[in-house]
Protein backbone atom coordinates (compact mmCIF):
# COMPACT_ATOMS: atom_id res chain seq x y z
CA UNK A 1 0.00 0.00 0.00
CA UNK A 2 1.57 3.15 -0.76
CA UNK A 3 0.47 6.85 0.29
CA UNK A 4 -0.81 9.35 -2.17
CA UNK A 5 -1.49 12.93 -0.55
CA UNK A 6 -4.89 13.33 -0.37
CA UNK A 7 -5.30 16.89 -2.04
CA UNK A 8 -3.24 14.96 -5.18
CA UNK A 9 -6.05 12.55 -5.39
CA UNK A 10 -8.33 15.17 -4.57
CA UNK A 11 -7.00 17.52 -7.39
CA UNK A 12 -6.80 14.16 -9.71
CA UNK A 13 -10.31 13.60 -9.58
CA UNK A 14 -12.08 16.39 -9.14
CA UNK A 15 -15.09 16.06 -11.06
CA UNK A 16 -16.22 13.37 -8.86
CA UNK A 17 -15.70 15.39 -5.90
CA UNK A 18 -17.91 18.26 -7.54
CA UNK A 19 -20.18 16.18 -8.16
CA UNK A 20 -20.65 15.07 -4.47
CA UNK A 21 -21.19 18.98 -3.10
CA UNK A 22 -23.74 19.41 -5.88
CA UNK A 23 -25.55 16.48 -5.42
CA UNK A 24 -25.41 17.21 -1.47
CA UNK A 25 -26.63 21.14 -2.41
CA UNK A 26 -29.54 19.06 -4.85
CA UNK A 27 -30.85 17.22 -1.95
CA UNK A 28 -30.64 20.09 0.47
CA UNK A 29 -32.50 22.41 -2.16
CA UNK A 30 -34.96 19.82 -2.72
CA UNK A 31 -36.12 19.23 1.09
CA UNK A 32 -35.79 22.87 1.67
CA UNK A 33 -33.14 22.66 3.92
CA UNK A 34 -31.03 25.93 4.75
CA UNK A 35 -27.28 25.61 2.86
CA UNK A 36 -25.27 27.66 5.56
CA UNK A 37 -21.96 27.51 3.18
CA UNK A 38 -20.82 25.60 -0.16
CA UNK A 39 -17.08 24.33 -1.12
CA UNK A 40 -17.29 22.27 -4.34
CA UNK A 41 -13.66 22.03 -4.42
CA UNK A 42 -10.94 23.06 -2.50
CA UNK A 43 -7.80 21.61 -2.16
CA UNK A 44 -8.21 20.55 1.54
CA UNK A 45 -9.43 18.00 3.80
CA UNK A 46 -12.52 18.14 2.91
CA UNK A 47 -12.02 18.94 -0.39
CA UNK A 48 -15.52 19.96 -0.88
CA UNK A 49 -18.38 20.27 1.15
CA UNK A 50 -21.77 21.11 2.39
CA UNK A 51 -22.84 22.72 5.56
CA UNK A 52 -26.65 22.90 5.82
CA UNK A 53 -29.28 22.86 8.40
CA UNK A 54 -29.99 19.79 10.77
CA UNK A 55 -33.50 18.09 10.29
CA UNK A 56 -35.80 15.83 11.98
CA UNK A 57 -37.10 14.58 8.80
CA UNK A 58 -35.53 11.22 8.42
CA UNK A 59 -35.98 10.78 4.87
CA UNK A 60 -34.83 14.54 4.34
CA UNK A 61 -31.40 13.52 6.26
CA UNK A 62 -31.38 10.20 3.97
CA UNK A 63 -31.36 12.11 1.08
CA UNK A 64 -29.19 14.53 2.35
CA UNK A 65 -26.30 12.13 3.61
CA UNK A 66 -26.99 9.40 0.72
CA UNK A 67 -28.08 11.01 -2.37
CA UNK A 68 -24.46 11.39 -3.78
CA UNK A 69 -23.82 8.23 -3.15
CA UNK A 70 -26.30 7.28 -5.49
CA UNK A 71 -25.70 10.18 -8.14
CA UNK A 72 -21.67 9.53 -8.05
CA UNK A 73 -22.37 5.82 -8.42
CA UNK A 74 -25.09 5.81 -11.32
CA UNK A 75 -23.02 8.87 -13.07
CA UNK A 76 -19.98 6.11 -12.67
CA UNK A 77 -22.07 3.41 -14.31
CA UNK A 78 -22.90 5.49 -17.08
CA UNK A 79 -19.56 6.63 -18.09
CA UNK A 80 -17.71 3.59 -17.82
CA UNK A 81 -20.44 1.70 -19.48
CA UNK A 82 -19.50 4.12 -22.70
CA UNK A 83 -15.60 3.27 -22.05
CA UNK A 84 -15.51 -0.08 -20.51
CA UNK A 85 -15.31 -2.46 -24.11
CA UNK A 86 -12.74 0.03 -25.48
CA UNK A 87 -10.75 -0.18 -22.57
CA UNK A 88 -10.96 -3.70 -20.72
CA UNK A 89 -12.46 -5.62 -23.14
CA UNK A 90 -11.86 -4.91 -26.60
CA UNK A 91 -8.32 -3.28 -26.32
CA UNK A 92 -8.74 -0.40 -28.76
CA UNK A 93 -6.65 2.56 -28.05
CA UNK A 94 -8.73 5.37 -28.18
CA UNK A 95 -8.15 8.57 -26.38
CA UNK A 96 -11.87 9.48 -26.13
CA UNK A 97 -12.70 5.94 -24.33
CA UNK A 98 -9.91 6.46 -21.58
CA UNK A 99 -10.90 10.19 -20.89
CA UNK A 100 -14.53 8.92 -20.10
CA UNK A 101 -13.07 5.95 -18.24
CA UNK A 102 -11.21 8.35 -16.02
CA UNK A 103 -14.22 11.03 -15.73
CA UNK A 104 -16.48 7.50 -14.55
CA UNK A 105 -13.88 6.44 -12.17
CA UNK A 106 -13.27 9.71 -10.77
CA UNK A 107 -16.35 10.29 -9.63
CA UNK A 108 -17.09 6.90 -8.64
CA UNK A 109 -14.29 7.54 -6.03
CA UNK A 110 -16.05 10.11 -4.30
CA UNK A 111 -18.93 8.22 -4.15
CA UNK A 112 -18.96 7.23 -0.50
CA UNK A 113 -20.73 9.87 2.23
CA UNK A 114 -18.59 11.61 4.48
CA UNK A 115 -18.28 10.41 8.10
CA UNK A 116 -19.70 13.27 8.99
CA UNK A 117 -23.36 12.69 6.66
CA UNK A 118 -22.95 8.83 8.10
CA UNK A 119 -23.17 9.59 11.89
CA UNK A 120 -26.60 12.02 11.28
CA UNK A 121 -27.78 9.19 9.99
CA UNK A 122 -26.32 6.73 12.20
CA UNK A 123 -27.63 8.50 14.83
CA UNK A 124 -31.18 8.57 14.09
CA UNK A 125 -31.71 5.25 11.94
CA UNK A 126 -31.95 2.42 15.08
CA UNK A 127 -34.94 4.25 16.55
CA UNK A 128 -36.77 4.74 13.50
CA UNK A 129 -35.93 1.17 12.20
CA UNK A 130 -37.90 0.10 15.29
CA UNK A 131 -40.55 1.99 14.76
CA UNK A 132 -40.56 0.06 11.39
CA UNK A 133 -39.08 3.02 9.28
CA UNK A 134 -38.46 1.46 5.96
CA UNK A 135 -35.53 3.73 5.13
CA UNK A 136 -34.08 3.83 8.15
CA UNK A 137 -34.11 -0.31 8.07
CA UNK A 138 -32.69 0.15 4.55
CA UNK A 139 -30.51 2.80 5.50
CA UNK A 140 -29.00 0.86 8.65
CA UNK A 141 -27.14 -1.96 6.42
CA UNK A 142 -26.20 0.74 3.86
CA UNK A 143 -24.59 2.97 6.57
CA UNK A 144 -22.83 0.48 8.22
CA UNK A 145 -20.85 -0.67 5.02
CA UNK A 146 -19.95 2.72 4.39
CA UNK A 147 -18.95 3.83 7.32
CA UNK A 148 -16.10 0.34 7.18
CA UNK A 149 -15.36 1.48 3.68
CA UNK A 150 -15.14 5.22 4.73
CA UNK A 151 -12.93 4.05 6.81
CA UNK A 152 -10.80 1.65 4.57
CA UNK A 153 -10.37 4.87 2.20
CA UNK A 154 -6.78 4.90 3.95
CA UNK A 155 -6.57 1.52 1.83
CA UNK A 156 -7.83 2.53 -1.34
CA UNK A 157 -11.11 1.61 -0.84
CA UNK A 158 -12.95 4.42 -2.57
CA UNK A 159 -10.96 3.20 -5.59
CA UNK A 160 -11.91 0.11 -4.98
CA UNK A 161 -15.54 1.39 -5.23
CA UNK A 162 -14.89 2.88 -8.16
CA UNK A 163 -13.42 0.13 -10.20
CA UNK A 164 -15.65 -2.31 -9.08
CA UNK A 165 -18.69 -0.08 -10.22
CA UNK A 166 -17.08 1.17 -13.25
CA UNK A 167 -16.16 -3.01 -14.14
CA UNK A 168 -18.57 -5.16 -12.93
CA UNK A 169 -21.87 -2.49 -13.56
CA UNK A 170 -20.75 -2.40 -17.32
CA UNK A 171 -20.15 -6.05 -17.29
CA UNK A 172 -23.69 -6.38 -16.09
CA UNK A 173 -25.31 -4.15 -18.25
CA UNK A 174 -23.73 -5.77 -21.23
CA UNK A 175 -24.60 -9.29 -20.15
CA UNK A 176 -27.87 -8.51 -19.34
CA UNK A 177 -28.23 -6.58 -22.81
CA UNK A 178 -26.58 -10.09 -24.65
CA UNK A 179 -29.52 -12.37 -23.14
CA UNK B 1 -37.58 25.60 34.66
CA UNK B 2 -39.05 27.67 31.26
CA UNK B 3 -42.54 26.29 30.08
CA UNK B 4 -44.34 27.34 26.93
CA UNK B 5 -47.86 26.50 26.07
CA UNK B 6 -48.87 24.15 22.74
CA UNK B 7 -51.07 25.84 20.27
CA UNK B 8 -52.69 23.03 19.18
CA UNK B 9 -53.72 20.90 22.27
CA UNK B 10 -53.20 24.30 25.01
CA UNK B 11 -51.03 22.18 27.35
CA UNK B 12 -48.18 23.50 29.19
CA UNK B 13 -45.02 21.70 28.67
CA UNK B 14 -41.15 22.51 29.39
CA UNK B 15 -39.62 24.43 26.60
CA UNK B 16 -37.20 21.99 25.87
CA UNK B 17 -40.03 19.34 24.90
CA UNK B 18 -41.88 21.83 22.49
CA UNK B 19 -41.22 22.15 18.53
CA UNK B 20 -41.36 25.16 16.24
CA UNK B 21 -43.41 24.64 13.13
CA UNK B 22 -43.90 27.46 10.94
CA UNK B 23 -44.00 30.24 13.98
CA UNK B 24 -46.47 28.10 16.18
CA UNK B 25 -45.27 26.38 18.87
CA UNK B 26 -46.51 22.81 19.34
CA UNK B 27 -45.72 19.40 21.81
CA UNK B 28 -44.77 16.37 20.83
CA UNK B 29 -47.65 14.71 19.79
CA UNK B 30 -49.26 17.60 18.25
CA UNK B 31 -46.56 18.77 16.28
CA UNK B 32 -46.38 15.32 14.41
CA UNK B 33 -49.85 15.96 13.36
CA UNK B 34 -49.62 19.87 12.35
CA UNK B 35 -46.53 18.94 9.94
CA UNK B 36 -48.90 16.18 8.32
CA UNK B 37 -51.82 19.04 8.12
CA UNK B 38 -49.08 21.73 6.73
CA UNK B 39 -48.12 19.24 4.06
CA UNK B 40 -51.09 18.40 2.91
CA UNK B 41 -51.95 22.24 2.40
CA UNK B 42 -48.68 22.79 0.26
CA UNK B 43 -47.16 24.66 3.25
CA UNK B 44 -43.58 24.11 4.65
CA UNK B 45 -43.79 20.55 7.06
CA UNK B 46 -40.02 20.53 8.35
CA UNK B 47 -40.52 21.73 12.41
CA UNK B 48 -37.77 21.72 14.79
CA UNK B 49 -37.21 21.74 18.39
CA UNK B 50 -38.16 25.39 19.85
CA UNK B 51 -35.20 25.15 21.85
CA UNK B 52 -32.92 25.17 18.99
CA UNK B 53 -34.90 28.44 18.21
CA UNK B 54 -32.54 29.82 20.85
CA UNK B 55 -29.33 28.95 19.20
CA UNK B 56 -27.92 30.54 16.09
CA UNK B 57 -28.37 28.00 13.44
CA UNK B 58 -25.40 28.83 11.42
CA UNK B 59 -22.81 29.15 14.69
CA UNK B 60 -24.88 27.50 17.62
CA UNK B 61 -24.39 30.92 19.87
CA UNK B 62 -27.06 31.48 22.38
CA UNK B 63 -29.19 34.05 21.26
CA UNK B 64 -32.55 33.82 23.49
CA UNK B 65 -34.85 36.30 22.47
CA UNK B 66 -32.34 39.21 21.55
CA UNK B 67 -33.56 41.64 19.06
CA UNK B 68 -30.21 41.51 17.42
CA UNK B 69 -31.37 38.00 15.82
CA UNK B 70 -31.73 37.45 12.11
CA UNK B 71 -34.67 35.02 11.22
CA UNK B 72 -34.44 33.64 7.85
CA UNK B 73 -37.19 30.91 7.12
CA UNK B 74 -37.78 29.54 10.08
CA UNK B 75 -34.59 30.10 11.42
CA UNK B 76 -32.90 32.11 13.60
CA UNK B 77 -29.15 33.30 13.32
CA UNK B 78 -27.28 35.56 15.10
CA UNK B 79 -25.93 39.26 14.04
CA UNK B 80 -22.36 38.10 13.53
CA UNK B 81 -23.80 34.89 10.90
CA UNK B 82 -27.00 36.85 9.82
CA UNK B 83 -25.59 38.53 6.65
CA UNK B 84 -23.41 35.43 5.61
CA UNK B 85 -27.00 33.70 5.06
CA UNK B 86 -27.66 34.10 1.41
CA UNK B 87 -29.33 31.81 -0.76
CA UNK B 88 -26.88 29.11 -2.03
CA UNK B 89 -28.89 28.92 -5.61
CA UNK B 90 -26.66 26.13 -7.88
CA UNK B 91 -23.60 28.76 -9.45
CA UNK B 92 -23.85 29.20 -12.96
CA UNK B 93 -20.15 27.50 -13.56
CA UNK B 94 -22.09 24.25 -12.34
CA UNK B 95 -24.79 24.85 -14.25
CA UNK B 96 -22.71 24.91 -17.23
CA UNK B 97 -20.48 22.05 -16.00
CA UNK B 98 -23.54 19.81 -15.19
CA UNK B 99 -25.04 20.71 -18.57
CA UNK B 100 -21.38 19.92 -20.54
CA UNK B 101 -21.31 16.43 -18.27
CA UNK B 102 -24.86 15.82 -19.71
CA UNK B 103 -23.48 16.65 -23.07
CA UNK B 104 -19.82 14.08 -22.29
CA UNK B 105 -22.06 11.55 -21.63
CA UNK B 106 -24.54 11.52 -24.67
CA UNK B 107 -20.85 12.01 -26.61
CA UNK B 108 -19.76 9.13 -24.80
CA UNK B 109 -22.53 7.10 -25.62
CA UNK B 110 -22.60 8.22 -28.97
CA UNK B 111 -18.66 7.29 -29.34
CA UNK B 112 -19.22 4.05 -28.12
CA UNK B 113 -21.75 2.85 -30.07
CA UNK B 114 -19.59 0.58 -32.43
CA UNK B 115 -18.07 -0.77 -29.22
CA UNK B 116 -21.62 -1.50 -27.61
CA UNK B 117 -22.01 -2.99 -30.99
CA UNK B 118 -18.61 -5.52 -31.21
CA UNK B 119 -19.30 -5.63 -27.07
CA UNK B 120 -22.71 -7.57 -27.54
CA UNK B 121 -21.55 -9.79 -30.72
CA UNK B 122 -18.90 -10.77 -28.53
CA UNK B 123 -21.06 -11.35 -25.22
CA UNK B 124 -23.76 -13.38 -27.94
CA UNK B 125 -20.89 -15.05 -29.16
CA UNK B 126 -19.50 -16.02 -25.76
CA UNK B 127 -22.74 -18.12 -24.43
CA UNK B 128 -22.78 -20.97 -27.81
CA UNK B 129 -19.17 -21.37 -26.87
CA UNK B 130 -20.03 -22.34 -23.62
CA UNK B 131 -22.63 -24.42 -24.45
CA UNK B 132 -20.30 -26.36 -27.20
CA UNK B 133 -22.84 -24.47 -30.03
CA UNK B 134 -19.46 -22.97 -31.76
CA UNK B 135 -20.29 -22.76 -35.51
CA UNK B 136 -22.93 -21.04 -34.05
CA UNK B 137 -20.86 -18.44 -31.89
CA UNK B 138 -18.23 -17.95 -34.65
CA UNK B 139 -19.73 -15.08 -36.77
CA UNK B 140 -20.49 -13.22 -33.94
CA UNK B 141 -17.04 -13.45 -32.80
CA UNK B 142 -16.01 -12.69 -36.50
CA UNK B 143 -18.28 -9.41 -36.32
CA UNK B 144 -16.82 -8.41 -32.92
CA UNK B 145 -12.90 -9.14 -34.09
CA UNK B 146 -13.72 -7.23 -37.40
CA UNK B 147 -14.37 -3.77 -34.77
CA UNK B 148 -11.40 -4.59 -32.35
CA UNK B 149 -9.13 -6.99 -33.57
CA UNK B 150 -6.63 -6.79 -30.47
CA UNK B 151 -9.07 -8.26 -27.69
CA UNK B 152 -7.95 -11.04 -26.01
CA UNK B 153 -11.13 -12.35 -25.27
CA UNK B 154 -13.04 -11.63 -28.44
CA UNK B 155 -9.48 -13.53 -30.15
CA UNK B 156 -9.19 -16.36 -28.24
CA UNK B 157 -13.03 -16.93 -28.07
CA UNK B 158 -13.28 -16.83 -32.21
CA UNK B 159 -10.14 -18.98 -32.26
CA UNK B 160 -11.60 -21.60 -29.72
CA UNK B 161 -15.00 -21.58 -31.22
CA UNK B 162 -13.31 -21.68 -35.05
CA UNK B 163 -11.14 -24.69 -33.91
CA UNK B 164 -13.63 -26.87 -32.15
CA UNK B 165 -16.08 -26.49 -35.40
CA UNK B 166 -12.96 -27.60 -37.72
CA UNK B 167 -12.26 -23.95 -39.37
CA UNK B 168 -8.93 -23.91 -38.82
CA UNK B 169 -8.14 -21.14 -41.26
CA UNK B 170 -10.41 -18.72 -38.90
CA UNK B 171 -8.56 -19.83 -35.86
CA UNK B 172 -5.58 -18.56 -37.79
CA UNK B 173 -6.89 -15.61 -38.84
CA UNK B 174 -8.00 -14.58 -35.52
CA UNK B 175 -4.76 -15.82 -33.84
CA UNK B 176 -2.67 -13.78 -36.10
CA UNK B 177 -4.61 -10.61 -36.51
CA UNK B 178 -4.26 -10.24 -32.86
CA UNK B 179 -0.65 -8.59 -32.52
CA UNK B 180 0.56 -11.68 -34.98
CA UNK B 181 -0.67 -14.43 -32.02
CA UNK B 182 0.82 -12.13 -29.13
CA UNK B 183 -1.19 -12.18 -26.31
CA UNK B 184 -0.39 -9.95 -22.82
CA UNK B 185 -1.39 -12.87 -20.48
CA UNK B 186 0.26 -16.68 -21.44
CA UNK B 187 -1.05 -18.25 -18.70
CA UNK B 188 -4.65 -17.06 -19.06
CA UNK B 189 -6.80 -20.45 -18.68
CA UNK B 190 -8.66 -19.03 -21.85
CA UNK B 191 -5.21 -18.49 -23.52
CA UNK B 192 -4.01 -22.43 -22.54
CA UNK B 193 -6.74 -24.25 -23.80
CA UNK B 194 -6.75 -22.31 -27.63
CA UNK B 195 -2.90 -22.64 -27.21
CA UNK B 196 -3.27 -26.01 -26.39
CA UNK B 197 -6.12 -26.85 -29.34
CA UNK B 198 -4.12 -24.87 -31.50
CA UNK B 199 -1.40 -27.52 -31.17
CA UNK B 200 -3.39 -30.36 -31.60
CA UNK B 201 -4.54 -29.03 -34.60
CA UNK B 202 -1.53 -27.86 -35.99
CA UNK B 203 0.03 -31.10 -35.40
CA UNK B 204 -3.05 -32.95 -37.23
CA UNK B 205 -2.58 -31.11 -40.26
CA UNK B 206 1.19 -31.58 -40.65
CA UNK B 207 0.76 -35.10 -40.55
CA UNK B 208 -2.14 -34.75 -43.25
CA UNK B 209 0.41 -33.17 -45.12
CA UNK B 210 2.96 -35.45 -44.26
CA UNK B 211 0.45 -38.47 -45.57
CA UNK B 212 -0.20 -36.51 -48.37
CA UNK B 213 3.03 -36.53 -49.37
CA UNK B 214 3.06 -39.96 -49.13
CA UNK B 215 0.33 -41.03 -50.99
CA UNK B 216 1.70 -39.79 -54.11
CA UNK B 217 4.95 -42.54 -53.39
CA UNK B 218 3.85 -46.05 -54.84
CA UNK B 219 3.60 -47.98 -52.56
CA UNK B 220 3.19 -45.60 -49.50
CA UNK B 221 -0.11 -46.05 -49.43
CA UNK B 222 -0.83 -47.73 -47.11
CA UNK B 223 1.33 -45.61 -44.57
CA UNK B 224 0.02 -42.51 -45.91
CA UNK B 225 -3.57 -44.15 -44.73
CA UNK B 226 -2.39 -45.09 -41.71
CA UNK B 227 -1.12 -41.19 -40.87
CA UNK B 228 -4.26 -39.55 -42.37
CA UNK B 229 -6.05 -41.56 -39.69
CA UNK B 230 -4.11 -40.73 -36.64
CA UNK B 231 -4.21 -36.97 -38.21
CA UNK B 232 -8.21 -37.31 -37.98
CA UNK B 233 -8.65 -38.85 -34.70
CA UNK B 234 -6.04 -35.57 -33.21
CA UNK B 235 -8.48 -33.05 -35.26
CA UNK B 236 -11.53 -35.03 -34.70
CA UNK B 237 -13.65 -31.60 -35.19
CA UNK B 238 -11.68 -30.96 -38.36
CA UNK B 239 -14.22 -33.54 -40.33
CA UNK B 240 -12.73 -32.66 -43.95
CA UNK B 241 -9.53 -34.80 -42.77
CA UNK B 242 -11.24 -37.88 -41.53
CA UNK B 243 -13.25 -37.90 -45.20
CA UNK B 244 -9.78 -37.59 -46.60
CA UNK B 245 -8.51 -40.04 -44.35
CA UNK B 246 -11.34 -42.70 -46.10
CA UNK B 247 -10.30 -41.38 -49.11
CA UNK B 248 -7.62 -42.47 -48.23
CA UNK B 249 -8.67 -45.86 -47.72
CA UNK B 250 -9.66 -46.28 -51.30
CA UNK B 251 -6.04 -46.41 -52.31
CA UNK B 252 -5.01 -49.29 -49.42
CA UNK B 253 -8.23 -51.11 -51.06
CA UNK B 254 -6.75 -50.70 -54.38
CA UNK B 255 -3.19 -52.06 -52.97
CA UNK B 256 -4.60 -55.06 -51.56
CA UNK B 257 -6.79 -55.66 -54.71
CA UNK B 258 -10.08 -55.66 -52.73
CA UNK B 259 -12.54 -53.59 -55.28
CA UNK B 260 -15.12 -54.33 -53.56
CA UNK B 261 -13.90 -52.45 -50.58
CA UNK B 262 -13.17 -49.84 -53.24
CA UNK B 263 -16.07 -49.09 -54.70
CA UNK B 264 -18.06 -49.44 -51.24
CA UNK B 265 -15.94 -46.48 -50.10
CA UNK B 266 -16.12 -44.53 -53.20
CA UNK B 267 -19.67 -45.04 -53.50
CA UNK B 268 -20.31 -43.47 -50.07
CA UNK B 269 -17.80 -41.10 -50.63
CA UNK B 270 -19.93 -39.76 -53.48
CA UNK B 271 -22.86 -39.74 -51.75
CA UNK B 272 -21.80 -37.63 -48.86
CA UNK B 273 -19.94 -34.89 -51.18
CA UNK B 274 -20.86 -35.09 -55.34
CA UNK B 275 -17.60 -33.48 -56.35
CA UNK B 276 -15.63 -33.42 -59.41
CA UNK B 277 -12.74 -35.81 -57.22
CA UNK B 278 -15.19 -38.41 -55.69
CA UNK B 279 -17.11 -38.55 -59.05
CA UNK B 280 -13.54 -39.50 -60.22
CA UNK B 281 -12.50 -42.03 -57.53
CA UNK B 282 -15.91 -43.84 -58.34
CA UNK B 283 -15.17 -43.66 -62.16
CA UNK B 284 -11.50 -45.46 -60.72
CA UNK B 285 -13.55 -48.17 -58.71
CA UNK B 286 -15.76 -49.10 -60.81
CA UNK B 287 -13.09 -49.86 -63.51
CA UNK B 288 -11.61 -51.94 -61.88
CA UNK B 289 -14.69 -53.62 -60.88
CA UNK B 290 -15.22 -54.22 -64.79
CA UNK B 291 -11.59 -55.13 -65.19
CA UNK B 292 -12.22 -58.07 -62.88
CA UNK B 293 -15.42 -59.17 -63.78
CA UNK B 294 -16.13 -58.08 -67.67
CA UNK B 295 -19.57 -57.08 -66.10
CA UNK B 296 -20.59 -53.74 -68.81
CA UNK B 297 -22.83 -52.52 -66.47
CA UNK B 298 -19.68 -51.17 -64.60
CA UNK B 299 -18.16 -50.50 -67.41
CA UNK B 300 -20.99 -48.35 -68.39
CA UNK B 301 -21.20 -46.14 -64.75
CA UNK B 302 -17.24 -45.88 -64.92
CA UNK B 303 -17.81 -43.74 -68.08
CA UNK B 304 -20.89 -42.03 -66.23
CA UNK B 305 -19.03 -41.21 -63.55
CA UNK B 306 -16.18 -39.89 -65.40
CA UNK B 307 -18.43 -37.54 -67.42
CA UNK B 308 -20.04 -36.30 -64.79
CA UNK B 309 -16.37 -35.71 -62.94
CA UNK B 310 -15.87 -33.75 -65.59
CA UNK B 311 -19.22 -31.80 -65.82
CA UNK B 312 -18.17 -30.58 -62.37
CA UNK B 313 -15.10 -29.73 -62.73
CA UNK B 314 -15.48 -27.66 -66.42
CA UNK B 315 -15.10 -24.27 -64.24
CA UNK B 316 -11.79 -25.06 -62.76
CA UNK B 317 -8.70 -25.46 -65.25
CA UNK B 318 -6.48 -27.17 -62.48
CA UNK B 319 -9.22 -29.93 -61.87
CA UNK B 320 -9.77 -30.13 -65.37
CA UNK B 321 -5.59 -31.26 -66.27
CA UNK B 322 -5.79 -33.62 -63.51
CA UNK B 323 -9.03 -35.25 -64.90
CA UNK B 324 -7.55 -35.16 -68.90
CA UNK B 325 -4.93 -37.59 -67.40
CA UNK B 326 -7.17 -40.05 -65.15
CA UNK B 327 -9.04 -40.58 -68.03
CA UNK B 328 -6.22 -41.49 -70.11
CA UNK B 329 -5.43 -44.14 -67.32
CA UNK B 330 -8.93 -44.92 -66.81
CA UNK B 331 -9.83 -46.07 -70.76
CA UNK B 332 -6.97 -47.81 -70.41
CA UNK B 333 -8.04 -49.77 -67.73
CA UNK B 334 -11.15 -50.45 -69.27
CA UNK B 335 -10.33 -51.38 -72.62
CA UNK B 336 -7.15 -53.38 -71.32
CA UNK B 337 -9.11 -54.66 -68.32
CA UNK B 338 -5.38 -54.68 -66.38
CA UNK B 339 -5.72 -52.64 -63.45
CA UNK B 340 -2.15 -50.98 -62.76
CA UNK B 341 -0.84 -48.20 -60.56
CA UNK B 342 -0.58 -44.27 -62.27
CA UNK B 343 3.06 -44.67 -61.11
CA UNK B 344 3.30 -47.88 -63.22
CA UNK B 345 1.05 -46.72 -66.23
CA UNK B 346 3.48 -43.48 -66.07
CA UNK B 347 6.67 -45.47 -66.48
CA UNK B 348 5.07 -47.61 -69.06
CA UNK B 349 3.54 -45.12 -71.07
CA UNK B 350 5.08 -41.90 -70.18
CA UNK B 351 8.42 -42.33 -69.73
CA UNK B 352 10.66 -38.94 -70.72
CA UNK B 353 6.91 -37.06 -70.10
CA UNK B 354 6.63 -34.72 -67.30
CA UNK B 355 3.78 -37.24 -65.31
CA UNK B 356 0.70 -34.73 -64.10
CA UNK B 357 -0.71 -36.39 -61.21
Amino acid sequence: MFFIPGSVIAALTFPGVIIHEAAHLFFCRMFKLQVFEVCFFRFGNPAGYVIHQQTEDFKAQFFVSMGPFFANTLLCVLFCTAAFLPVWELKVFDPLAYFFYWLGLSIGMHAFPSTTDLSHLWAHAPGLAKKGNLLAIVSLPLAAVLVVLNYARVIWADLGYGIAVGVLGPIAIFRALAK
Amino acid sequence: MSEGTCSQCGQTFPVRSLFDLNGATFCESCVQKASKEAKERGLPSLYMPLISKSICARCNTYIGSSSDAVQIANLRFCSACGPLIKDWDYPQWLKISLVAVLLLLVVALAHGRKYFHAGREMYVGERPVDEGRYAEALPHLQEALRIAPRSDKAALLAAKAALLSGDYGSASKALQGHDGGHFEDADKPEFREVESLWKRATGALAKAEQAAKLQNQDGKEIEAARLMHEAASAYPQFQYLSFVAEAYDEGVAFVHKDYDAFVAIAEKQWKERPLANTAAALASALACKYATTGDNSYRQRSEEMLQRSREMAKDNPEAMKSLDEFAERNRYRLESRKIISKQEYDRLFRSGKNASK
